[in-house]
């Protein structure tokens, strides 16, 4: 690894401070997961890296309808968040015990697909992301956060210290499909929420991971879902849209083909157990 | 001797290397280490098939640490094949590459470092010229006309005493169709499957004061690759010291001689101890896995069951070199056409090279896919004449006595008896008759 | 390339190390210090060889940097095998053979101990949940998920 220097910034203030100077040539490590196996298969050869775990972004707190959670809280910390159980469910269905208390849930942003379900349990629940520099902080929409493969709307400078997420209204599902059951990348993950008007669709946010460059919206699917009722057949229309509009990729998990295919029986399943939690 | 005097048999022992490894005492090739040791990294082809036009380590020759680069120019004797010792040929994988690679991930060139960090730095800046060619994945297409040729005798299959293929020729089949009810036929495919051990392939080797270089290795074939990296540096065997036993895993994927050869020569070139030691890609990516092999099937059965013709065709993918693939179809050769008692059968095994990671060893030699392959025509012979599964096997089940197809007596048959047992273990009634029989001696008919 | 001094706990001793930048415990533990209980079986958290104990939580030494862990309690299998004698936990992995070549055998043991500290009762449901990020290539896990409960039941509630 022939890396010069490694920074343990204890703030966000000398965070930002630190990438400020050093720029975009300075690596930004959340947990390691994703960063660290590239280093050591001697892939990527970083000259300056910067570790945020004492950054104290690990927390979080629960002000009035949304739950805020430091960048680097890990996966672990999230099998807690009783309010929001896919978040649980997600959490719980990444790597293995020691991954996830080590994986963060701000890395898990910029984890490459198949990896990165857990931002895909974040995107349906409309999360919005804090972003901090020297310069200030604003807030974006996670779903706006992603511009292609392992690009952001990061702005130079910026880091991602928080992430806030409004405590679901609808009924929301979580479903990672992988080829084993479980400590395995993603065939196609779902992840849905559903809110309800007696039968009909008021709102829908259907997120998939695996089947894009990102955790991506299926929003051709949500349009169908949309002021319909939630059935057999909306819901077999809007899972062969989601089918549709995907990008998925072949990896040696699985082909494109299988995964579109996979894309259309667990959107539907995912759905189905919306239907099933009324 | 008395039941009471074993003090083995029937007991639980407890594993003899059980306290070095619940303690984590046990010492693996990863955790030999010698003060002044170097550490040695590969460059490897990113193409699977290209000339090579030119190597340039001046960027690589910079990095703080660098030691010595290796080419195939260093390797005494660098074309070998590791059945070389049991009589296989010829000669056709280079230690590292010369003018040519066949597969993505192919040896080409070895930097030696004062690190691990400093050699992985130093193999990221070494510089190939390629000219990229034409590559053949397929076992059928390459053996078709105009595809690459990727053997210097000119084919793409190995050459078994002057055939294109190990064949097997018993009785005559095509008299066993004809006096056949039914004509079932079936094209079966394996994939290439990775051994993964938890411990990757390595060693470490050690010039000794005498002159000998010690190896630490954990192979699984010591003698075997001891013998291979004698004649790959061109010295006497008295000359190496092979210390190996502990093995992290192997199924299979640690008989290949890979890693030994490049760090002794390494080791005698620097006067200094020497790691080679996988990475966890490497391991996966350049290691041997179990070949993929592709199997047709055709099948003479008469209306109640007995199969009288079995013609086989079936293909290994070696990948780019021989590795222990040449053997694994001669083994597939001999068992492909089943414990069963066929009186004509006609196989050609067929030994193909593609621009794939090499093949080689695993769990049951070539013989696992052929019983893959095997079992399930038999279930789709039973499906079709409309018989059990259980019975299709016990009426063509061989006996001690039969000749098999490769012209050996059949002497401890046991199909019968096993598949009566496995019958009792799920709870399955089999008929009287099946009962009754025995592998020692054929019932009147 | 300035080295660093990083003091934290090992194995109930306080020690100081120097490291280079971005130096990884599993590299501190198995070169610098030479205990080598701590695997290197892929160098990408996806083996679980190299399990360590930080703060009594599992974690990938392979992906830890030693300045992250400045101050805190690192254990590994050194740490928890006793003079003279085995801990429970690794006299079940060695009376039940949930043992084969002995290379996951260190990560899959501090993984049992992180688990019977937390839970000394554990299901079996729970037991293979604790394990999924350690690969075993030999046993077929069975052996060594039937060693955890027996250790359960030995301790009787009483971990270390």
């Amino acid at each position: 690894m022939n890396t010069r220097e490694y920074f343990l910034p204890q703030s966000v203030n000398e965070a930002t401070q630190l990438l400020a100077k050093h720029g975009p040539f300075m690596l930004v490590m959340a947990g390691g997961t994703i960063a660290m196996p590239l280093i050591n298969e001697g892939i990527s050869f970083p000259q300056k890296v910067m570790g945020l775990r004492r950054a104290g972004l690990s927390y979080v707190t629960k002000p009035n309808g949304k739950i805020t959670i430091g960048a680097m809280s890990t996966l672990t910390q999230m099998l807690d968040l009783k309010e929001i159980p896919i978040l649980q469910e997600a959490a719980h269905q990444v790597g293995g015990w020691a991954i996830r208390n080590m994986g963060t849930v701000g890395g898990n942003l910029f984890a490459p697909p198949p990896a990165g379900d857990f931002a895909a349990a974040l995107m349906a629940l409309d999360a919005q992301l804090k972003l901090v520099s020297t310069a200030g902080a604003r807030i974006i929409s996670l779903t706006d956060f992603y511009t292609g493969f392992m690009t952001t709307a990061l702005s130079p400078g910026e880091l991602v210290t928080e992430i806030q997420v409004p405590v679901p209204t609808g009924k929301t599902a979580y479903l990672k499909y992988g080829r084993k059951h479980a400590n395995t990348p993603a065939v196609v993950t779902v992840a849905a929420q559903i809110e309800l008007d007696g039968e009909g669709v008021t709102n829908s946010r259907i997120a998939l991971n695996a089947v894009g460059p990102h955790p991506i919206r299926a929003s051709k699917a949500e349009e169908i879902l949309s002021g319909s009722p939630l059935n057999p057949t909306t819901i077999n229309m809007a899972a062969s849209a989601a089918a549709e509009e995907c990008e998925p990729f072949s990896d040696a998990i699985a082909t494109e083909w299988y995964r579109r295919k996979m894309v259309e029986v667990y959107v539907r399943r995912t759905l189905t157990k919306i239907t099933d939690r009324r | 001797m008395t039941e009471e005097k074993l003090n083995v048999v029937g007991q639980s022992v407890l594993r003899r290397d059980g306290l070095g490894h619940v303690t984590g005492k046990t010492i693996f090739i990863d955790d030999i280490n010698f003060p002044d040791m170097l550490h040695l990294k590969m460059v490897r082809s990113p193409l699977p098939h290209a000339l090579i036009k030119g190597i340039d380590f001046t960027k690589a020759e910079k990095v703080p640490g660098f030691i010595q680069a290796l080419t195939h120019e260093d390797v005494p004797k660098n074309i070998y094949t590791i059945l070389c010792l049991i009589g296989v040929g010829p000669d056709e994988e280079p230690v590292l590459a010369e003018d040519k690679v066949l597969y993505k991930g192919e040896q080409i060139a070895a930097i030696v470092a004062e690190t691990e960090d400093a050699a992985m730095e130093a193999v990221s800046k070494v510089k190939i010229d390629f000219e990229e060619l034409p590559t053949v994945y397929d076992v059928e297409e390459a053996l078709k006309p105009g595809t690459p040729v990727l053997k210097h005798w000119g084919t793409n299959h190995f050459v078994y005493e002057g055939h294109h293929c190990r064949r097997v020729r018993f009785g005559d089949v095509d008299k066993g169709f004809d006096e056949s009810d039914h004509i079932i036929e079936g094209r079966y495919q394996t994939s290439p499957v990775e051994h993964a051990p938890s411990e990757t392939t390595g060693c470490v080797a050690r010039p000794e004061p005498d002159g000998r270089i010690t190896v630490y290795t954990n192979t699984q074939a010591l003698f075997f690759t001891m013998d291979n990296t004698a004649l790959i540096l061109g010295v006497p065997f008295q000359k190496l010291h092979f210390v190996g036993g502990t093995v992290g895993g192997g199924f299979g994927g640690k008989v290949d001689v890979i890693v030994e050869p490049i760090a002794a020569l390494a080791a005698m070139k620097t006067g200094r101890p020497v790691k080679y030691k996988f990475t966890r890609e490497e391991e996966m990516r350049v290691s041997s896995s179990r070949g993929a092999w592709r199997i047709y099937f055709k099948d003479g059965v008469t209306k109640d069951g007995r199969i009288l013709a079995r013609k086989i065709t079936t293909y290994a993918d070696a990948g780019a070199y021989n590795r222990h693939t040449p053997y694994a179809v001669t083994k597939h050769a001999a068992n492909i056409a089943g414990p069963y008692n066929i009186p004509n059968v006609w196989i050609d095994a067929y030994c193909v090279y593609t621009n794939r990671q090499p093949s080689s060893a695993m769990r049951g030699f070539g013989v696992t896919p052929a019983s893959f392959a095997l079992e399930v025509q038999m279930d789709k012979i039973a499906e079709t004449v409309g018989m059990d599964p259980w019975a299709i096997r016990f009426i063509n089940a061989y006996r001690n006595g039969d000749m098999k197809p490769h012209q050996k007596v059949v002497e401890d048959a046991t199909l019968i008896e096993v598949m009566q047992a496995a019958a009792e273990l799920v709870g399955y009634e089999l008929p009287e008759k099946f009962k009754k029989m025995s592998s020692l001696n054929r019932e009147e008919a | 390339m300035a080295s660093k001094i990083v003091t934290f706990t090992l194995n109930g001793r306080r020690i100081e190390v120097l490291v280079k930048p971005l130096t990884t415990v599993q590299t501190l533990l198995r070169d610098q210090l030479g205990l080598t209980s701590t695997k290197a079986g892929c160098k990408q958290g996806g083996c679980g060889s190299c399990t360590v104990l930080v703060n009594g939580d599992p974690m990938m030494s392979c992906l830890l940097p030693v300045e992250d862990v400045q101050g805190q309690e690192v254990t590994t299998l050194e740490g928890i095998t006793p003079t003279p004698g085995l801990h429970i936990i690794q006299e079940v992995f060695y009376e039940n053979f949930a043992i084969q070549c002995g290379y996951c055998t260190p990560g899959m043991i501090m993984v049992s101990k992180a688990l019977l500290d937390r839970n000394p009762h554990p299901g079996r449901e729970e037991i293979i949940d604790a394990l999924t990020g350690n690969y075993c290539r030999c046993t077929g896990y069975e052996p060594i998920i039937q060693a955890i409960e027996e250790a359960a039941r030995r301790m009787n509630g009483n971990g270390n």
